[in-house]
C-alpha cells in the first residue's frame, strides 16, 4: 500500500514511516502542507496521513484543495487539537478519519488500513465471510461451520464491522466510534466485556479462536 | 509569567521631561486645538462687534449734525438769512463741535469757519460727506481730524452747511478694540492654564493606569489601578482593568493550580514508568526476565498518563470557553438508553443489576457527545464503587423545576456529604478508592461538561442502607430545558 506522510515533526513523520514500513506499506514523507499538495497531486497514494497543523499550507486546506480537485484518496488527519469542534472541522473538510496525537502507533495502522480497506470494498456489501464464519446482511443472520449463531443487535454490529475489517486490527476507541457512534475513551474495560460476549458466542464450541486480543492495541478477527 | 520570559515586546521609553510629557498629553492638546477654534470665534465676534460699535458712533454723530442743522434751518424759515448769520457766528464763537458755512446763492461765503464745502457738485439735495479737519494733536502737531458733515439748499437758495469732529467716535472704537484685544488675551492666558491643569489631573489619572498595565506586563497580576470616585470614563476605565486583572489573575492560579495537579498526579506514574524501564533494562543486561512484559507494562502506563493529559485538556477546553461546542437541540433519550446498554455486560460481569427509567419527549440544546461521556463517567464511576450484588439505575426525567435531570444511582458505599465537594474538584480522590483504576478526572469533567451546558452537577444520597450495603450516591446532571 503506497501511503503519503504530510508532517512537519521530521522525527514523529520518520518514526511513522518506519512502523508503516515493517507493517509491509511503502511511504513518501512530506514536510509541510505545499510540499505534500504537490506529491499528492502526482503520485498516486492508497491513503494520505495529513497532519492539521503545518507550515504554508496547513492540513485542512491541502484536504480541501485536493477534494476541489476531485481527488477521492482516503485521507487521515492527525491533530493535537482533540476536541470534538476540532474533529467536526476536519471531518468537514473532507477527511475521512481523524487521529489526535499522541496516538498508540497500532492505532494509527488500524485506521489506514480500516480506510484502504473501505476504498477497496465500498459498502454495498451483502453477505460477508471470514473463514468458516457467514454474515448474511440482509437476512441478519451468523453462521458459523454452518451452525446459526444467535446475536444481540449491538453484537451483530460489533461482528460486522470485525469481519469488514478481517485481519486487521481494530482498537477500541474505534469500535466505541464505529459501532455505538459515540466518540471519547471508554475508561474502564467496558468495550473488552462486549467482546469477550461475542467471542463466547463465535468461538465456544470451536477449536480454532477466530477473535484474539491484541495487548496495546486492541482486537483482531481472523479466519 | 516570570520576570525572564523575555517574548514580550519592551514597553516604549516614558518622555523624561515632565513639560515635555504635559505637553504631549491628549487634554492638552485638545485644550490648544480648543482655543484655536476660540480665538478663530473670537476674532469673528470681534470684528462683528467693530462694525456694529462703528457703524452706532456714526449714527449719533450724524443725529447731532442733523438736530444742528434743523435748529439753524428752523432760525432761517423763522426770521430770514439776515437773522441766520448772527446765529451762526454766536455758535461759531462758543461751541467747538461743529463747523459751519453759509454761502450765498450765488456760491459767495456769507460766513462760516470753513474756507470752501467739502461737498462737490452739489445738486441742491440734502448730501452727507465725509472730510477731514486740520486741527491739533496732543503735542500741538498739526493732525488730521476725521468729520463728518450735512449741506442742504436753503429756501431762499442760499446754501447751509453743517459738519462736525468725528473723533470721538474713533476714540469709541479704539476704546472698544483694545477691550477685545484685552478679552482675547485673557482667553488665550485662561485656556492654556485650564489646559495645563486638565492635562495634569488626566496624566496623573492615566499614570495609575498606566503603572498596573506596565506591572501586569511584567508578571505582577497583583498591581490595581486606583479608582478616583469621580464616576467619569477614566473611573470605568480603571474598574474594567481592575475587574479584568481580577479575572486573568482568579485563570493564571487556576492554571497554576492545574498545572500542579497534573504535575501531582503524572509524577507517579512517570516515575513508576521510569523504573519498570531501568528495571527491563538491567534485567535485559543481565539476560533474564521478560522484556516484552516490561515493555507491555510500559505502555499501559503511558497510556495511563495520555489518559490523564486528554481528560485535563477536556475539563481546561470546556471550562476556558464556557460553553458547549457544537451545541444542538436533541432528545437524550437515545444517548441515555445507549449508554445503559453500553455498561450492561460490563455491570452483568460485575453481579450489578442495571436498568433505566426514560421519559420520553424531552430535549436539551447541548453537544451530544460530551454528555455521553460524563453519562459514561458517572455509570463508570458507579460501576466502579458498587460493590456485586448492588444496582445501578439510570435515569432520565424532567424535573419539577422543569429542567431536566440525567442520574445515575448506585447502591454502593456513596460519599459523605462533609466529601461531596471535594470529589468534584480534579485529582481529588477519596483515601477508599487509592486502588481503583482511574485518574479522578471523572466526575470533574462531570461538572465541567454541566457547568459548559448552564447546567449544575449534584451529588446527593442513594436509596438509604439497606442489607448492609448503601446508602448509594445518586450522581445527576441537572440541565436547562431546551425550548
Amino acid at each position: 500500500m503506497k501511503i503519503l506522510i504530510v508532517e512537519d515533526d521530521q522525527p514523529a513523520a520518520e518514526v511513522m514511516a518506519r512502523g508503516l514500513l515493517d507493517a509491509g506499506h511503502a511511504c513518501t514523507l512530506c514536510p509541510d502542507g505545499l510540499v505534500g499538495l504537490e506529491a499528492a497531486r502526482r503520485g498516486s497514494f492508497d491513503v494520505m496521513i495529513v497532519d492539521r497543523m503545518m507550515p504554508c499550507l496547513d492540513g485542512v486546506g491541502l484536504v480541501e484543495t485536493l477534494r476541489r480537485d476531485g481527488d477521492e484518496t482516503p485521507v487521515l488527519f492527525l491533530s493535537a487539537l482533540g476536541e470534538i469542534e476540532d474533529r467536526v472541522t476536519g471531518l468537514r473538510a473532507g477527511a475521512d478519519d481523524y487521529l489526535v496525537k499522541p496516538y498508540a502507533f497500532a492505532e494509527l495502522i488500524a485506521r489506514v488500513e480500516a480506510l484502504a480497506r473501505r476504498r477497496e470494498t465500498g459498502s454495498v456489501l451483502t453477505f460477508l465471510r471470514v473463514g468458516d464464519l457467514e454474515m448474511d446482511l440482509i437476512g441478519r443472520k451468523v453462521q458459523r461451520a454452518g451452525r446459526e449463531i444467535d446475536l444481540q443487535p449491538r453484537e451483530f454490529q460489533l461482528l460486522e464491522f470485525l469481519m469488514r475489517h478481517a485481519g486487521q486490527a481494530v482498537t477500541r476507541t474505534m469500535l466505541l466510534e464505529k459501532v455505538w457512534e459515540y466518540h471519547f475513551d471508554p475508561q474502564t474495560n467496558v468495550i473488552d466485556v462486549h467482546i469477550s460476549r461475542l467471542r463466547s458466542k463465535i468461538d465456544k464450541g470451536f477449536e480454532h479462536p477466530m477473535l484474539e486480543t491484541i495487548r496495546g492495541a486492541g482486537y483482531r478477527l481472523d479466519a | 509569567m516570570g520576570q525572564g520570559t523575555g517574548w514580550m515586546p519592551e514597553a516604549p521609553a516614558p518622555p523624561t521631561g515632565s513639560f515635555l510629557r504635559l505637553f504631549r498629553a491628549a487634554p492638552f492638546r485638545l485644550t490648544l486645538l480648543t482655543l484655536a477654534l476660540f480665538a478663530f470665534a473670537g476674532a469673528v465676534l470681534m470684528a462683528y462687534v467693530y462694525m456694529a460699535a462703528a457703524g452706532e458712533a456714526r449714527r449719533r454723530t450724524d443725529a447731532d449734525i442733523r438736530r444742528e442743522a434743523d435748529s439753524l434751518v428752523a432760525v432761517y424759515n423763522r426770521s430770514g438769512p439776515a437773522a441766520l448769520n448772527p446765529v451762526l457766528v454766536t455758535r461759531m464763537a462758543g461751541e467747538r463741535r461743529f463747523v459751519y458755512l453759509f454761502l450765498a446763492p450765488d456760491g459767495a461765503k456769507i460766513t462760516g469757519s470753513l474756507a470752501q464745502s467739502p461737498v462737490e457738485n452739489f445738486t441742491g439735495a440734502a448730501t452727507w460727506v465725509r472730510f477731514s479737519l486740520a486741527g491739533q494733536g496732543a503735542a500741538g502737531r498739526p493732525q488730521s481730524i476725521p468729520a463728518r458733515g450735512l449741506q442742504l439748499r436753503l429756501s431762499g437758495g442760499e446754501t447751509l452747511f453743517v459738519g462736525a469732529d468725528a473723533s470721538d467716535d474713533r476714540d469709541f472704537i479704539v476704546t472698544i478694540v483694545r477691550g477685545l484685544w484685552g478679552a482675547g488675551a485673557l482667553l488665550v492666558v485662561l485656556g492654556i492654564a485650564v489646559g495645563l491643569q486638565a492635562s495634569r489631573n488626566f496624566t496623573r489619572a492615566m499614570t495609575g493606569l498606566t503603572d498596573v498595565v506596565a506591572a501586569a506586563r511584567n508578571g505582577n497580576l497583583a498591581a490595581r489601578a486606583p479608582v478616583r470616585g469621580a464616576g467619569d470614563e477614566l473611573d470605568q476605565l480603571a474598574e474594567g482593568l481592575n475587574d479584568m486583572l481580577d479575572r486573568l489573575d482568579r485563570s493564571m492560579s487556576a492554571h497554576r493550580h492545574a498545572g500542579d495537579a497534573i504535575a501531582h498526579d503524572l509524577r507517579s506514574p512517570l516515575t513508576r514508568l521510569k523504573a519498570r524501564l531501568e528495571t527491563a533494562l538491567l534485567d535485559a543486561e543481565a539476560g533474564r526476565g521478560d522484556a516484552r512484559l516490561a515493555l507491555g507494562q510500559a505502555l499501559d502506563d503511558t497510556d495511563g498518563v495520555l489518559r490523564t493529559f486528554s481528560a485535563v485538556l477536556s475539563i481546561s477546553r470546556l471550562q476556558a470557553a464556557g460553553e458547549a461546542p457544537n451545541a444542538v437541540r436533541f432528545d437524550p433519550a437515545a444517548m441515555v438508553r445507549d449508554m445503559t446498554e453500553l455498561y450492561g455486560p460490563l455491570c452483568e460481569d460485575k453481579g450489578l443489576e442495571i436498568a433505566s427509567d426514560i421519559s420520553a419527549g424531552l430535549a436539551v440544546r447541548g453537544n451530544p457527545a460530551f454528555l455521553a461521556q460524563a453519562l459514561a463517567n458517572l455509570v463508570d464511576n458507579a460501576v466502579k464503587y458498587t460493590p456485586a450484588g448492588g444496582a445501578i439505575r439510570v435515569r432520565l426525567r424532567r424535573m419539577a423545576s422543569s429542567e431536566v435531570e440525567i442520574s445515575v444511582t448506585d447502591t454502593g458505599p456513596g460519599v459523605a456529604t462533609a466529601d461531596r465537594d471535594r470529589v468534584v474538584q480534579r485529582f481529588v480522590r477519596l483515601e477508599n478508592s487509592r486502588n481503583l483504576p482511574g485518574v479522578g478526572l471523572g466526575l470533574s469533567l462531570v461538572a465541567a461538561v454541566a457547568e459548559a451546558h448552564g447546567g449544575r452537577f449534584e451529588l446527593g444520597d442513594g436509596p438509604g442502607v439497606f442489607d448492609g450495603s448503601g446508602p448509594g450516591l445518586r450522581a445527576a446532571v441537572v440541565l436547562p430545558s431546551a425550548p
